[in-house]
């Protein structure tokens, strides 16, 4: 009855009152929804590029594949899998720690994460170094940097995302309640995507 | 000075976008240098010390123009200062012009600007007719004519019918399901202003050399790869285009699903937010494919990879293939926001509940789902798999099947129904109909193997696409723009001067685009500047329609600034209508609502006795009343 007679009521200067709290017409709160959409572009963007290597390497291709004189370094690669692999636990260490309110555990999981990341990318970058073609290198270089390059972009971004909660975290924050902690809440969403698609990447330019 | 270069504005903006550039160009001449190269690579394709400025530079407007200023602060973790809202809704026209937070201010700015493009691509198209007049060099020679149907192809498509849309979605929208504003009001910002770097870098292409990009607005490799500079500019507006499309799309996507009022079930939303709900899905997943396929080509052409180049090992269909799987749904991208315009604009017209109310979302997440299944039509002759054919013949002409549903749906609402022909929206939608089932056949047409052989490249694609584009995309366009525009502006438009403006659109499209239907079926190539003599009756009276439909358009363009400016009040509902916009004042107020409304019923319960929409906050205690008097319970007029 209050809140009726409130609204009846005209404000004289309507600038000085915020806006109405939004009805929560659904569990799951926005930022959690939107970076879960957001993977689903980023997925299609992967998707764009996995095509193209199925048309250079099926249709385009007509020896073995990689196609002679080129190799891939498939146990760096494996071994830079695991790293970028364990970076996911560590990261869920971060979280399940923030929800426990142990901020030590969330400020470890989070700088380990950012470490165990930039490793990987360092690796990487390393490979590109030692692996003797470039992009320029027929159509097998060409798709190779770009899924791996695009795939270590989507590593860059993530390690940004990771510091920005690192600088946050430390300078006290996150709580443990599920709306204070979105902020390392979705960056840990981002960054078990690139984990998942970087699996799906090796699996798919090294092993198969 | 000094301030006006530290504060968010214009000022910063310039002053950004000139460090961005100058770090991109130094940049690429540091690299350069570093690895012995000649300094300057001027190869036609390369020129990397203006490709990359040209992506720095915008960069650096965005965050002049005060796109992050919140952002950044928050990254750096300084504590939390409470929002003042001193950057939600427009007091000054000048508010028009800076970074605002508020989706309605968001939602004009989005418009005002889509419309410049969509002047821009029409005055090209102009140019393209008086050269078409006549066989033979009228007034620009072939390169140049290329340039043209380029740029206006990429300025209507990327930077005015998608962007327009979701425009009219913005201001809409929010109000329609009862939010406050949308989810991510911020993102909403950077949204619109990556569009007109968008549209700004499409221009710019006038004056790199070797002119205007010149591959068509499809680009194929590898036309494209081997095409001057001005086709990077192509390849980077598409991408700010398709960011900026896909951050609306999220927004939207998480605005209908945790922002509807209390009591909005999804059977309850209007079907302008189930029609942008399916558009959003489609954005979502397919615009990453363009982004994909565009920055392949450009590392093509600047960085020398060989994604296309045949010699290498590349393949070039597989552009094709990667195109159209985005650019077949972008075509009903640019059609279900436009579906759903119609929808809310004859129900309300027609004083009828929308016929087969459920069928209709139905029928646009099927359309969603087909989309992704059909992109290979576009490549019968392109020399792909032979057994592709067929499945994406049957698919293709399955989708006429939901098409067909929401066209007899109309059909249903208008039958035996009061239509009221006063209004120009009105008149819009229903000539829409009748233009885009004409579009739509040609589309079965062209869908069928055989026809499309015969067709391929000629100008009765030409008539398909602008058929459904402009009869079906842009006069759904003019529905939305004129039936809210009362709601966004306040005031009332000039009838008599929107039925100018409709009639001598209907006519200048009808007479401009049928008899492209015959010359194309006759075998006149498209994208060609000269052609045989034997056209030359029929393309002069092409050209005399076109620039009939082109006049008539600076009508609209005169109505509607003097109406802003002039028009008499128009109250909250003139249309009488029943969805929640048009419960609050007009234009609405600065967020919105004092309280969020609460849904009791369908959105469109025309006709039926008592039926409510929503309970306004102020209405409700008028209902609670012990003694309530009728006037507070029939429609509010």
């Amino acid at each position: 009855m209050e809140s009726a007679s409130l609204a009846a009521g005209a404000h004289p200067d309507d600038h000085h009152h915020g806006p109405p709290e939004a009805h929560e017409s659904s569990k799951i709160d926005r930022q959690t929804l939107g970076i879960l959409l957001f993977i689903i572009t980023e997925t299609m963007l992967f998707g764009a590029f996995f095509a193209s290597y199925f048309f250079l390497r099926v249709v385009a291709n007509e020896g073995p594949w990689p196609p002679e004189p080129f190799e891939l370094p498939v146990l760096i690669a494996g071994f830079n899998t695991a790293i970028l692999v364990s970076s996911s636990f560590t990261m869920h260490w971060a979280l399940e720690s923030i929800r426990a309110g142990n901020h030590r555990g969330l400020k470890m999981g989070l700088v380990s994460t950012f470490l165990l990341g930039a490793t990987f990318l360092f690796i990487q970058l390393n490979e590109y170094v030692h692996i003797g073609f470039s992009a320029r290198d027929d159509a097998f270089g060409s798709i190779f940097y770009g899924l791996t390059g695009l795939h270590g972009a989507h590593v860059f971004i993530g390690l940004t995302l990771l510091a920005i909660a690192s600088v946050r975290a430390f300078r006290g924050h996150y709580g443990p309640a599920a709306k204070d902690h979105l902020g390392v809440e979705v960056p840990g969403i981002y960054w078990h995507f690139v984990d998942v698609m970087w699996i799906i990447v090796f699996v798919t330019v090294y092993i198969l | 000075m000094t301030s006006a270069l530290t504060s968010p504005g214009w000022w910063r903006g310039l002053f950004y976008f000139l460090i961005g550039a100058g770090f991109g160009f130094g940049l690429v001449i540091a690299l350069r240098a570093i690895s012995g190269l000649d300094l300057y690579q001027t190869e036609p394709t390369g020129y990397p010390h203006i490709v990359v400025p040209a992506i720095t530079g915008p960069l650096g407007f965005l965050i002049g123009i005060g796109c992050f200023d919140y952002w950044f602060r928050w990254c750096a973790g300084a504590p939390t200062i409470p929002d003042d809202h001193a950057d939600h809704g427009a007091k000054t026209w000048k508010d028009y012009f800076k970074v605002n937070t508020d989706h309605k201010v968001i939602g004009i700015q989005y418009i005002v600007t889509t419309f410049f493009f969509f002047f821009a691509g029409g005055f090209l198209a102009m140019l393209m007719r008086a050269e078409l007049a006549q066989p033979g060099t009228q007034i620009v020679d072939p390169g140049v004519f290329n340039g043209l149907f380029s740029t206006h192809a990429a300025l209507m498509i990327f930077v005015f019918v998608i962007p327009v849309f979701a425009g009219i979605a913005n201001y809409v929208l929010p109000l329609m399901i009862g939010a406050p504003d949308m989810a991510f009001p911020r993102l909403n910002a950077l949204s619109f202003w990556m569009l007109p770097i968008a549209g700004a870098l499409f221009l710019a292409s006038y004056f790199v050399p070797g002119g205007a990009f010149d591959a068509g607005w499809t680009g194929y490799a590898p036309l494209s790869t081997g095409a001057p500079l001005g086709q990077s500019f192509f390849n980077l507006g598409v991408q700010f285009a398709g960011a900026s499309s896909v951050a609306t799309a999220l927004n939207f996507l998480v605005t209908i699903i945790t922002m509807r009022a209390p009591g909005m079930t999804i059977w309850r939303m209007p079907l302008l937010v189930w029609a942008n709900l399916s558009t959003s899905l489609l954005v979502v997943a397919a615009t990453p494919f363009i982004a994909g396929v565009q920055f392949m080509v450009l590392f093509d052409r600047v960085l020398h990879t060989n994604f296309f180049q045949a010699a290498f090992g590349g393949d070039v269909i597989s552009y094709q293939h990667i195109f159209w799987f985005y650019s077949h749904p972008a075509v009903y991208i640019m059609m279900l926001p436009g579906f759903g315009i119609i929808s809310e604009v004859i129900s309300t017209h027609a004083r009828k509940p929308i016929f087969g109310y459920r069928l209709m979302a139905l029928a646009l997440l099927g359309i969603v789902i087909l989309s992704y299944t059909v992109w290979a039509h576009h490549m019968f002759v392109a020399g792909m798999f032979e057994w592709l054919r067929v499945p994406m013949m049957i698919t293709t002409l399955l989708i006429a099947v939901p098409t067909g549903i929401k066209i007899f749906s109309w059909l249903g609402t208008l039958f035996e129904a009061k239509i009221h022909l006063k209004s120009t929206a009105m008149l819009f939608s229903l000539a829409f109909i009748v233009t885009f089932t004409i579009g739509g056949i040609s589309g079965v047409m062209l869908g069928m193997i055989p026809i499309d052989i015969h067709v391929s490249d000629t100008y009765f694609v030409v008539a398909h696409i602008h058929f459904v584009l402009f009869g079906g995309s842009v006069f759904t366009i003019f529905a939305g723009i004129y039936h809210w525009f009362p709601k966004m502006t306040g005031r009332m438009y000039d009838e008599r001067l929107g039925r100018i403006h409709f009639w001598g659109t209907l006519v200048g499209t009808w007479g401009t685009f049928v008899p492209m239907h015959w010359i194309g079926m006759e075998g006149m190539p498209r994208r060609v500047a000269d052609y045989a003599a034997e056209f030359g009756n029929w393309n002069l009276m092409i050209t005399v329609s076109a620039f009939i439909l082109g006049a008539v358009q600076l009508v609209f363009l005169y109505n509607m600034i003097v109406s802003w400016r002039y028009g008499p009040k128009a109250g909250p509902n003139p249309w009488r209508a029943k969805t929640i916009e048009w419960q609050v004042s007009s234009p609405p107020p600065i967020f919105n609502f004092d309280e969020i409304p609460r849904v009791v019923g369908g959105p469109y319960e025309f006709g039926v006795p008592g039926a409510r929409h929503a309970i306004m906050a102020g209405e409700e205690a008028e209902v609670k009343r012990p003694e309530p008097s009728r006037a507070g319970i029939g429609a509010p007029s």
